[in-house]
């Protein structure tokens, strides 16, 4: 009961903080210019009509009377239409549902990989510190963590071509499909099969999924290695080994239990940058997802859809920090939450 | 250099006598000691004197190079040569000038992200924790405010469309979103520090709270204070890097690395040199800050505890 | 990225509308000759069954195949109904022009012809009133089976014509001349113009033509062509509704097809229409089945994109220089790369409101200075292998009336020549290396949107000026064009690009003194009067005689330096031939693409 009132409390808390949040940037991008202004400076164009529909786009109202327009719409479940000119009043809720649809898909499978792999290879180095191992897992972690991600993404975008050209030699392309890396968004993933559903998928996926992985690896990695080595020399470990305990089973039933709580404090938390990370990757891959979305509705002036996208990335920061709260909770019975 | 200042921050704190034992079991040596563990980490070293070379060359080099980085008489994609060793690019500029000037901008961002960062991120953490009560949940929901508004979408808005690209307002921006973890730490360090017998004993004493933070709380966080300062420096170039690559970040005429490797990426293939110039200055940069980063937390940390960032 | 490369409407397409008659040129080129290749990319910018004596297009017949054909294009799709404000831009005419048939058919050369797969004839049949009567074939269909005939021309008048404001056209042009409009049987349209209009063929094109049929099942109205601009406004109110808000996005069951193809699919996120053949079209049934047409934000990622074997055409109004390299260096593998100057230039205004650049010698220092052949050569000449500065601000280099007004004397004549002007007026050099006059520095900005090739264009003319002892800095303004900056005049020089349709008295408001798109503030008494007796010239010649004045007097004032005709940029494998065209984009002709 104390866990549900803890939640409420704390969503409630983020309310207020939305609505601050969203009336600044609405302010913000309304005040840079008018969506129609570019339309208006054609020549042979209808002035009449030009105002008819900025009428209809609310865009006649002046700028805080139109956000609590915007506002007392949203609020009754209509998260109206984009005002940007050449998108045809298109509503906003399926398109910023569609486009968080293509970046989810991708980030969430991602994440998973790289956390898996990464506490490994973070638990690995660390019960072997100072081994061969560790070394190797150290520099790679350092020099994918000082990499800019878009160059990752680019440089295996290059050579994507090239192990198409490969897949072609080697007669693989009945199997694999022709061209089985795709350097950009796929139109539809229908298969006629499992085999055929996995080559698309894994062809689609591939590049963006591991450009991705590459920045959040090294983070998980790298906090799970300090955090294990933190655990192994708590006292209750050593005892434990002191006991008799066989060192597989201390790792696993004692340590790493402990050591697992920061990373997965920080799977959630970093939810910012992998979110950024994420845009990146849609870029260079040519996926319209939460970051093209975010770059056309600045670049068209558009409050209505850039709000829409706030909403659900704000909305999505809020529950990332309160499920890391959760966790912590759950998985390290010192703290309770409450 | 870091360390030396946090040397002399603490023996003034111990000159006046405040300070208890525990808080520093030995302050005259302190700083004496950080910078020995520090000059012993042959990382870390090796990555000072990189980045130094890095400062040096791209802050003096231009000065006396060949070519001025705004000249685009040069014919376009001139190959590498004696004249033009990373070639040119297509208006036909000199691709080392360029990388030149991207280095700076690239670093002047970063330090200014990291100092207005550190600086607002510590304020905030030190009065929060100090104060407490109706003051900290304000700051605490301001954190929340901009930890709700994603930082590129702040870039896209702020440094774009109402900055024009210019490195100032990219710096300024990446910075108020850069604050929020020191901010956090600090509260932390600053809620156990503000029970210490020392403490209490400069507030009976009649200091004022900007006294106390100032004098007492502040000089006694130097060790985290610097470490997440020097890696907030690293975050910030691949930050800015990455904002420039996907054309929120810095514009022309301004530049940076990461709008250097923009402008020239696709040539990655056709001609690698335009692309792997800028790339490996940008990854030497913040390869070596991490090092650096990464030693001063050992050397500032005797049992190798790692900060939760 | 590029995104935030976005297109400028500005540059682009204003509407089909604008479109007319007799334009000869666009040449393709490009490095398919460069690369020694004997395929020629000029010829086909005409029709497999054009013929152009006649002036009339048929769809050519070729075998059919089953495809995918994916295509590439630089924005989204977004509605069926082009026409409003909301909606216009020129990706929706892109797609549209395969599915909504209309009279005109405009080839890669922009000669505008009778589309005679459903029209016989689109004569004058009368000078005084001035008269067109449409002859529609019998037998034209939509996809969902209703007759294509006079009714849905009836609405496309009713619609644009501006008589009635509940039908929200973006623009009207050309139908507010015609007084009255009705069909004598179903397949006889007649339009009565007010005033002589010959450029008549530009209008009921393919984006003007939606399904009257649709309109008034979905309204209830019983028929469309008794319902005139005077009739009950509740009426009125109902069609003009459903005209304007009831075809956007994408709903198969009211967005039937007239031309080859029809959409069967609208992914709204992935920026991708695909089209498949309509069962019901009247020509020729030959080409692909299916034709995916997707977005891409960036023109490299485009070409990476063809390289790889995901899209088939590139098709760019974006020219590239890394991506033409691209393009071309994949003539090994088929495949053919072409280009031709757009019906858009580039310039650069002079605001007369700026201190330094009303002073005569400054902006002809400033022409002196700039050499626009360096910035054509390092900016485009990869892309287009042929092109040249432009010198006409009334036509770009592919028209027939092209002629040099005066700025391939004046311009670019090099750093000394502008020094001597400006120390001729009085102007001495400053210890910075810059001039000044009366403690003025000759220091001006040059202001356009975000755009790369807008940044690289001015980044060669600050190195140009800089040389000649001006000063040039670099406002990059994402909201120059789409905020509107540029019309409030508040810029030393703009930078940005004007859409050059056939149709020259367009240019009137823009450089006539106080006109509405004139932002620079510029005005000559002279070059007013030249297009005041332009536009109402009787015949062509005349008319562009004064037009041709108005231009030489404009170079001669250096108000606004025009830069180059932007080139579109395509590429295709497995298809025998693609020519984009410069309106319509790549699919004018699809239904007659043959695989290779």
């Amino acid at each position: 009961m104390n866990l549900v009132i803890y939640i409420l409390r704390r969503l409630a808390i983020s309310i207020p903080v939305l609505f601050v949040g969203t009336f600044l940037v609405f302010i913000m991008i309304s005040a840079a210019g008018d969506p129609l202004a570019e339309l208006r400076g054609r020549p042979n164009i209808n002035p009449e009509a030009i105002a008819q529909t900025a009428q209809q786009l609310g865009l006649d109202m002046p700028i805080i009377p139109r956000y609590f327009h915007w506002l007392g719409n949203f609020l009754t479940g209509d998260w109206g239409v984009s005002v940007a000119q050449g998108n045809a009043m298109q509503p906003v809720f399926p398109k910023v549902m569609g486009a968080f649809d293509v970046t989810i898909k991708l980030v969430v499978g991602a994440e998973i990989l790289a956390l898996i792999v990464g506490v490994a290879v973070g638990v690995l180095a660390a019960v072997k510190q100072y081994s061969i191992v560790d070394y190797l897992a150290t520099t790679l972690a350092f020099f994918l963590f000082s990499m800019p991600i878009f160059c990752v993404a680019v440089v295996l975008k290059t050579y994507a071509i090239q192990v198409n050209g490969w897949v072609r030699d080697l007669g693989l392309t009945d199997w694999l499909g022709n061209p089985w890396l795709r350097t950009t968004s796929p139109e539809n993933l229908h298969s006629t099969g499992f085999g055929d559903f996995l080559a698309k998928y894994s062809g689609a996926y591939l590049l963006p999924t591991l450009s991705i992985m590459a920045i959040s690896f090294a983070a998980y990695s790298r906090f799970q290695r300090a955090s294990m080595l933190e655990t192994l020399n708590q006292d209750y470990v050593r005892t434990a080994r002191a006991k008799g305990i066989s060192g597989s089973r201390v790792v696993f039933r004692h340590a790493f239990r402990n050591a697992l709580i920061p990373v997965a404090t920080l799977f959630s938390v970093n939810f910012g940058q992998v979110l950024t990370g994420a845009i990146i990757t849609e870029t260079v891959f040519n996926w319209h997802g939460m970051g093209t979305l975010l770059v056309d509705s600045v670049n068209h002036l558009d409050p209505s859809t850039l709000m829409g996208w706030l909403v659900v990335v704000a909305v999505l920061v809020v529950v990332a920090n309160l499920i890391a709260d959760l966790l912590y909770g759950i998985m390290d019975p010192r703290i309770r939450v409450g | 250099m870091n360390s030396l200042v946090a040397g002399e921050a603490a023996s003034a704190a111990q000159r006046e006598g405040t300070l208890p034992p525990e808080a520093l079991p030995e302050p005259v040596s302190q700083g004496r000691l950080v910078l020995r563990k520090f000059l012993r980490h042959k990382l870390a070293m090796v990555s000072t004197v990189v980045l130094l070379l890095v400062v040096l060359v791209a802050v003096i080099l231009p000065i006396f190079w060949m070519h001025k980085y705004e000249d685009a008489s040069f014919p376009s994609f001139a190959r590498p040569s004696s004249d033009f060793p990373l070639g040119t690019t297509q208006v036909g500029k000199d691709m080392v000038s360029q990388v030149l000037r991207g280095t700076q901008f690239s670093l002047l961002i970063a330090v200014v992200v990291s100092i207005v960062g550190t600086f607002i991120g510590v304020v905030f953490g030190s009065v929060a924790g100090y104060l407490r009560g109706f003051t900290d949940s304000a700051l605490s929901r301001l954190t929340d405010l901009f930890l709700i508004i994603p930082q590129i979408a702040a870039a896209a808005i702020l440094a774009k469309v109402f900055g024009h690209g210019s490195w100032f307002v990219v710096a300024l921006v990446l910075a108020l979103f850069a604050w929020m973890p020191i901010a956090r730490i600090t509260r932390a360090e600053a809620m156990a520090l503000s029970q210490r017998e020392f403490v209490e004993a400069a507030r009976a004493a009649g200091g004022g709270t900007g006294r106390i933070i100032f004098k007492h709380l502040i000089p006694n966080m130097v060790g985290s204070i610097t470490v997440n300062a020097t890696l907030a420096v690293a975050q910030a170039v691949l930050v800015e890097a990455a904002l420039s690559f996907i054309g929120l970040g810095v514009q022309p005429p301004d530049t940076s690395l990461g709008r250097i490797i923009l402008e020239n990426y696709a040539q990655v293939q056709t001609r690698p040199w335009l692309f792997f110039g800028p790339f490996v200055v940008l990854v030497l940069i913040s390869l070596s800050i991490n090092f650096i980063g990464d030693g001063l937390r050992d050397a500032f940390d005797p049992r190798q505890r790692r900060m939760k960032a | 990225m590029s995104r935030w490369k976005a297109v400028s409407a500005v540059t682009v397409a204003a509407t089909a509308a604008l479109v007319l008659s007799a334009c000869s040129g666009g040449s393709g080129s490009g490095g398919t000759d460069q690369n020694g290749s004997s395929t020629d990319v000029k010829s086909m910018a005409v029709g497999k069954a054009e013929n152009v004596n006649a002036g009339t297009y048929k769809l050519g017949d070729v075998p059919s195949w089953p495809g995918p054909v994916t295509v590439g294009i630089d924005d989204a799709y977004s509605a069926y109904n082009n026409q409003t404000p909301d909606s216009n831009t020129s990706y929706n005419t892109y797609i549209l022009t395969a599915v909504l048939a209309g009279s005109d058919v405009l080839d890669g050369n922009n000669k505008v012809l009778l589309n005679n797969d459903v029209l016989d004839s689109w004569d004058v049949t009368s000078t005084s009133p001035y008269t067109v009567t449409y002859k529609i074939k019998p037998g034209v269909k939509w996809s969902d089976g209703a007759p294509w005939n006079c009714k849905d021309y009836y609405l496309a008048w009713l619609a644009g014509s501006g008589k009635v404001k509940d039908f929200n056209a973006a623009s009207t042009t050309g139908y507010d001349l015609i007084s009255d409009a009705k069909c004598v049987d179903d397949q006889t349209f007649v339009t009565t113009y007010a005033q002589p209009y010959v450029d008549y063929k530009g209008l009921f094109d393919s984006a003007q033509m939606l399904p009257a049929h649709v309109l008034e099942q979905q309204t209830g109205i019983p028929d469309i062509t008794k319902v005139t601009p005077t009739s009950d406004p509740a009426t009125l109110k109902k069609a003009g509704d459903f005209w304007t808000n009831g075809w956007k996005g994408f709903n198969a069951s009211i967005m039937p097809a007239s031309g080859p193809y029809m959409i069967t699919a609208f992914d709204e996120n992935q920026g991708a229409v695909t089209l498949k053949k309509n069962p019901n079209w009247i020509g020729a049934k030959g080409g692909p089945e299916t034709v995916v047409v997707k977005k891409f934000s960036d023109t490299k990622a485009m070409a990476t994109a063809l390289q790889n074997g995901e899209i088939n055409v590139v098709a760019s109004t974006q020219p590239d220089a890394t991506a033409a390299d691209t393009l071309k260096g994949l003539s090994a593998q088929g495949v053919i790369y072409g280009s031709a100057p757009q019906l858009t230039y580039e310039h650069l205004d002079m605001n007369y409101k700026n201190a330094v650049l009303k002073d005569d010698a400054a902006r002809k220092a400033f022409f002196q200075a700039v050499n626009r052949t360096e910035v054509t050569d390092k900016l485009l000449k990869e892309v287009q292998a042929d092109v040249t500065p432009d010198n006409s601000l009334i036509w770009t280099p592919g028209e027939s009336s092209y002629k040099d007004a005066g700025y391939g004397t004046t311009a670019g004549t090099g750093a000394a020549d502008a020094k001597k002007t400006l120390e001729a007026d009085g102007w001495t050099l400053g210890a910075d290396g810059i001039y000044q006059k009366n403690g003025q520095r000759y220091s001006v900005t040059i202001s356009h949107n975000n755009n790369t090739r807008r940044d690289q264009t001015v980044e060669i003319i600050q190195s140009q000026a800089k040389a000649a002892g001006i000063e040039i800095k670099n406002d990059n303004d994402p909201t120059f064009l789409s905020g509107g900056r540029v019309s409030t005049g508040n810029w030393d020089i703009a930078l940005f690009g004007w859409s050059q349709a056939p149709f020259k008295s367009q240019s009137q408001p823009i450089y006539s003194t106080g006109g509405s798109q004139n932002y620079q503030a510029y005005s000559d008494t002279k070059v007013d009067d030249a297009f005041k007796q332009a536009v109402v010239a009787t015949d062509e010649a005349t008319a562009n005689q004064h037009y041709a004045d108005a231009d030489k007097q404009i170079a001669a004032d250096y108000a606004s330096l025009p830069l180059f005709a932007t080139p579109s940029m395509w590429a295709f494998s497995g298809i025998q031939k693609v020519y984009m065209q410069s309106y319509n984009g790549a699919l004018w002709n699809v239904g007659e693409w043959e695989q290779k």
